[in-house]
């Protein structure tokens, strides 16, 4: 775009109507052009008086809590779509720090070796990877828990605040299900890393044979 | 976490300056309004909510990405949520979504119906107020989100007439809404 002006494209930019480039270079142009700039802000003002005369919802709760952790790092260390999350970086620490006493043991547990392992996999998938959320119903008394998971249902990562004891992972399906594992208490949180193949709708904590939460994932 | 003044061009100059309370502000003052903004052009809740959500990752990622000079701070947040939608859109190829939300609107966009008498139809009403050509060319770019050329292809009409009825459509439309009187005009 350059020196030249926006002729009618204030509009067509308004409404999404142009093309990915040209947008990128309206932008450009308007970071130095107040004249084109005021321009803008009327097609703005224009598409968001018809915008806000559709049918309007309301937000989902949670979502106050999703876009917050957005901003809570400075910006230019998060990655597009596998945001950097502070309560999972706390999850994470206190995780550690729960682990902590298992270090002493890890030379002599090969097994408890295999299972950390595992464990920071699940930290570095979540710090690294684009995966979505879904918060756990929990009954009254039960711990409040969450998953995240890839949107190709390649993994799944279970985690389970201030728990007391294990809980058990259920896939719930077509009446059925299926014992994924459990999700162990490290400190004050249990987390269960569950690399997966398929797609899970509906998973579920169980305290022994009685489900104390169950979650919705969206795909 | 700073207290959040009160005044819209307060929390905008903030949202300028890249304040983290401010984009909080920002998100709890119009939350529903993008939220609605998003699921209209998505058609689906957990669509819409990624689709604000990495509209504001993107903003917040990019320091000059609002100035007080682009105007006011909601209707700035909701083009650029209602653009994030488009491109997603555009991505995933849904366009049979799209079809089933206008179904009061016949494949060849020469007429809208009326029947339907809650509030959302009164955006349908002002755009039968609109010449049948702006109409045309407002209703592919704002309810099929195509691109101006896609536009100018489909109806066979050169990039700058398109242009120029979008640009003509688009402002009589927010003209008759605002004023609530239509603008008669064939």
């Amino acid at each position: 775009m350059g020196d030249t002006h926006l002729g009618d494209l204030a509009e067509l930019h308004a409404l999404g109507a142009l093309h990915a480039d040209e947008s990128a270079a309206l932008e450009a142009h308007l970071r130095g052009c107040s004249d084109c700039a005021a321009q803008v802000a009327a097609a703005h003002h224009d598409v968001a008086l018809v915008a806000s005369m559709e049918t309007q919802r309301n937000a989902p709760p949670q979502m106050a809590h999703r876009i917050e952790r957005i901003f809570l790092i400075p910006p230019g260390r998060r990655s597009r779509s596998a945001p950097f999350s502070w309560p999972m970086a706390g999850l994470a620490a206190a995780f550690l720090i729960g682990m902590l006493p298992s270090l002493y043991f890890w030379k002599q547990n090969a097994s408890l070796h295999g299972a950390m392992l595992v464990q920071t996999a699940a930290m570095e998938r979540l710090a690294t990877t684009p995966h979505r959320t879904a918060f756990f119903r929990a009954t009254p008394g039960a711990p409040p828990a969450e998953v995240a998971y890839a949107p190709d249902g390649s993994w799944y990562v279970v985690m389970v605040h201030g728990a007391s004891k294990a809980l058990t992972v259920a896939w719930m399906h077509g009446g059925a299900r299926t014992l994924l594992g459990s999700a162990v208490p490290r400190g004050t949180a249990a987390m269960l890393y569950l690399p997966k193949s398929h797609r899970m709708d509906q998973l579920a904590l169980m305290d022994g044979e009685r489900i104390v939460a169950d979650a919705q994932l969206s795909w | 976490m700073v207290p959040a003044p009160e005044g819209d061009d307060a929390v905008a100059a903030a949202f300028a300056a890249h304040r983290g309370w401010a984009f909080g502000e920002a998100y709890r003052r119009y939350a529903s309004l993008l939220y609605s903004t998003a699921y209209n052009v998505l058609g689906g809740s957990e669509e819409a909510q990624d689709c604000v959500a990495d509209a504001f990752a993107r903003l917040w990622r990019i320091p000059d990405a609002y100035s007080t000079a682009r105007g006011n701070l909601r209707n700035f947040l909701v083009v650029c949520v209602r653009n994030e939608a488009i491109s997603r859109r555009r991505q995933l190829g849904r366009q049979a979504r799209l079809e089933s939300r206008l179904a009061a609107m016949p494949p060849e966009h020469t007429e809208l119906k009326l029947s339907d008498p809650i509030e959302r139809d009164r955006v349908r009403r002002a755009l039968l107020e609109l010449p049948a050509e702006q109409r045309t060319a407002l209703a592919l770019a704002y309810y099929d989100g195509k691109t101006h050329s896609e536009i100018a292809a489909e109806l066979r009409e050169p990039l700058g007439t398109i242009k120029s009825r979008i640009k003509l459509g688009l402002r009589k439309l927010a003209s008759a809404l605002e004023s609530g009187a239509l603008t008669r005009e064939r």
